[in-house]
């Protein structure tokens, strides 16, 4: 078996969820980042700032300051940037100065040196648990005299600046996940209250039965993307209550074709027994009895026809048929019987091939050329038409006579249905003829239509041509 | 000539053996496929009637054994299913020919006289006689007391089977399935009209008469309407 697919409120919500947490994830690396980066520009600057004060202090500094002088002079330079921490040494790698509790002069050794303090050339390393961040360069102050040469490595710790990022990534994860969770539950919440016209449209639906089979849904009631489903269904109750009120007015008109037989055959004979009667009189019964079998087996063959037909076991054996053969064979068959109802037969056209079973084609021809021939009035004449065009052979059987009214028209291939309500049962068989026909044509692809129009009945057939 | 019958369904294989029996032939009737399978097999019948639903043995397993027995007896089926599939089936098994359920007694008489004229010589005659009407098969021509009666092409071909005929009823089914290769029933009184015709030609000034209407069953040629 099939698996069943997945069901749209899931399909919907993973991918809108899918595209809500990417965007989410997205916006929240976006907003670390530029945070990241704005603390290292912060740093960057305080570092800047360390080095100008250092440079200034180099430069204003007396050839023979004491120890206590430089610390003086250095801490007053560095006041207010409690984080950093430097260290400076003369050209030749002699220290001069490190701030108190800094362990600078070994990074000072190994780092290269850079031209300027900035985002791109700013070092970070760890040591004794604390994370720095810092550069080294060399300085030679423009008025110290004899053109000293400085290095300078200068730091800060940014292990408060960390602790802050990793507890707002943290707060960025539990936010993120969150608005993801809300995002999709009401996005789940939005697709179910988006199907509830389907579940209204499929209570409606569920309500229909067969002897309700006039209901219809209101297309005019449902969003618009439903509409074209409501229609199609409509459309197919419409298809259906026609088949359906076909079929009921076929089980009806069986029965009551059946009935009439069966109640001259009951009656006779009841009748025939009631009394005693010479053996002419019985054989008169028995054959009277006969006739109303014979018709009534007909009939019944007829119908299993019809049966066959709908439940699709007309299997044509397909042989190429000659229309126009055909057709003569028919005009032959039933040339007598036209002659002797004073109707002429002229048959007009080229030459037509199909494909088809011969015995089926013909019984279909042979149907609606009968049937042109009963209704055409005495010194009239059937004309027969063969065509073909675009690979479709026609044969129109067209003959004089009063006009069937359009509402019949379409009727006249119903089982058991004749034009004229009041006309006699068996004189013109039991009204299946052109519905086999109509059977027979669609086994094989084709069309059959009847129109009529100023005294005239035609009857189309379409089928598929082959050559000949 | 002996035919078996073999037909479950109790009414019909009764008349259809009484029908075939009054027709003159022996008939010997098997209301089982087992007895109907040991039947066939086992007796000299010229001609086998079988009905294909069987509850035990169906009918095509006899028809297969007959075959696998290298036996030619003519078959005949009886189907209630008019479907494409049975028929071919049948007659790949080995079957001559098949009528469907319900069916005319008339025409299975017809069938079966059919099946048991087939290979003999009486088809190649050139000349056909019943009482003054002669029929001249190669030049297609018919007289009656030396004259010569003109039919079309179509008239002197239902002449002809009626005269083959003789003493048979002949369905209008079977009639125009023969002549005009009409395989169904019409709603029409096609055959009535063309009999009327003939007769009109070969009859009507001519004793004794020699088509005859039996009604509810068909035509029938013979020199007087016996039965």
């Amino acid at each position: 078996m099939a698996r069943r697919p997945v069901s749209l409120a899931v399909r919907l919500t993973v991918s809108i969820g899918a595209v809500i947490t990417v965007v989410l994830l997205t916006f929240g690396w976006m907003i670390e980042r530029s945070i990241n980066k704005h603390f290292v520009q912060q740093d960057v600057d305080e570092l800047n700032a360390v080095v100008q004060s250092l440079q200034h202090t180099l430069a204003t500094l007396p050839q023979n300051a004491t120890p206590e002088d430089l610390q003086e002079r250095f801490a007053a330079a560095v006041s207010g940037h409690h984080n950093a921490q430097y260290y400076i040494s003369s050209g030749t790698g002699m220290q001069i100065y490190a701030s108190p509790g800094s362990d600078l002069d070994r990074f000072a050794k190994i780092s290269r040196p850079v031209q300027k303090i900035s985002i791109e050339t700013v070092g970070t390393w760890q040591d004794h648990g604390e994370t720095f961040r810092g550069a080294v360069l060399h300085t030679t102050p423009d008025s110290t005299p004899g053109l000293k040469k400085f290095t300078i490595a200068v730091a800060t710790g940014i292990n408060f600046h960390l602790h802050y990022l990793e507890s707002f990534r943290t707060y960025l994860r539990v936010i993120t996940t969150i608005a993801c969770l809300i995002a999709i539950l009401a996005t789940w919440l939005a697709v179910h209250q988006g199907h509830a016209p389907i579940r209204r449209i499929s209570r409606e639906i569920r309500q229909i039965r067969s002897d309700q089979l006039h209901i219809r849904l209101e297309p005019h009631t449902v969003p618009a993307e439903l509409v074209e489903l409501s229609i199609s269904f409509n459309d197919m109750i419409e298809r259906l209550e026609d088949v359906f009120r076909r079929l009921s007015g076929f089980s009806a008109d069986i029965a009551h074709e059946l009935r009439t037989p069966i109640t001259n055959l009951k009656t006779q004979t009841e009748v025939a027994l009631s009394q005693s009667r010479s053996i002419e009189q019985y054989r008169e019964v028995l054959y009277s009895s006969l006739e109303e079998y014979e018709r009534m087996a007909k009939m019944v063959g007829d119908m299993l026809f019809l049966a066959q037909a709908d439940n699709n076991l007309l299997k044509p054996e397909l042989v190429k048929i000659d229309l126009g053969a055909e057709m003569r064979n028919l005009f032959d068959y039933f040339g007598a019987w036209a002659e002797e109802r004073e109707v002429e037969l002229k048959l007009s056209g080229e030459q037509i091939c199909v494909q088809g079973d011969r015995l089926m084609i013909r019984r279909a021809l042979s149907n609606v050329l009968s049937n042109a021939i009963r209704y055409t009035p005495a010194g009239h004449t059937v004309n027969v038409t063969l065509e073909s065009s675009m690979k479709v052979a026609t044969i129109r059987v067209k003959n004089p006579g009063s006009v069937v009214p359009a509402e019949h028209l379409d009727r006249i291939f119903e089982r058991f249905y004749r034009t004229d309500a009041s006309r006699q049962r068996g004189v013109e068989g039991a009204g299946l003829g052109l519905a086999i026909a109509k059977s027979i044509v669609e086994a094989h692809s084709g069309k059959i239509h009847a129109s009529s129009a100023s005294e005239f009945t035609e009857l189309r057939i379409s089928l598929p041509a082959v050559g000949c | 000539m002996k035919l078996l019958v073999v037909e479950d369904e109790v009414k019909t294989g009764d008349y259809v053996r009484q029908g075939l029996a009054e027709a003159g032939f022996v008939v010997d009737l098997a209301r089982t496929g087992l007895d109907g399978h040991h039947l066939a097999l086992t007796g000299a019948y010229d001609l086998i009637i079988l009905d294909v639903m069987l509850p035990d043995v169906d009918g095509w397993r006899i028809v297969q054994a007959l075959r696998e027995a290298k036996s030619s007896t003519p078959v005949l089926f009886l189907t209630a299913r008019d479907s494409v599939e049975d028929r071919v089936k049948g007659l790949e098994l080995g079957a001559d020919d098949y009528l469907v359920k319900p069916f005319a007694f008339s025409e299975l008489l017809a069938r079966v006289r059919t099946l048991l004229r087939r290979g003999t010589a009486s088809s190649f005659q050139d000349k056909l006689q019943v009482a003054d009407l002669v029929l001249d098969i190669p030049r297609r021509r018919a007289k009656r007391q030396d004259k010569r009666i003109t039919l079309t092409n179509k008239e002197f071909a239902l002449l002809e089977l009626l005269v083959r005929r003789q003493g048979e009823v002949l369905p209008r089914s079977l009639i125009a399935s023969q002549v005009w290769d009409m395989n169904f029933d019409s709603d029409t009184n096609v055959i009535d009209v063309a009999i009327r015709r003939l007769r009109a030609k070969i009859d009507d000034n001519f004793e004794p008469k020699l088509i005859h209407t039996v009604r509810g069953m068909g035509y029938m040629l013979d020199i007087e309407l016996r039965g």
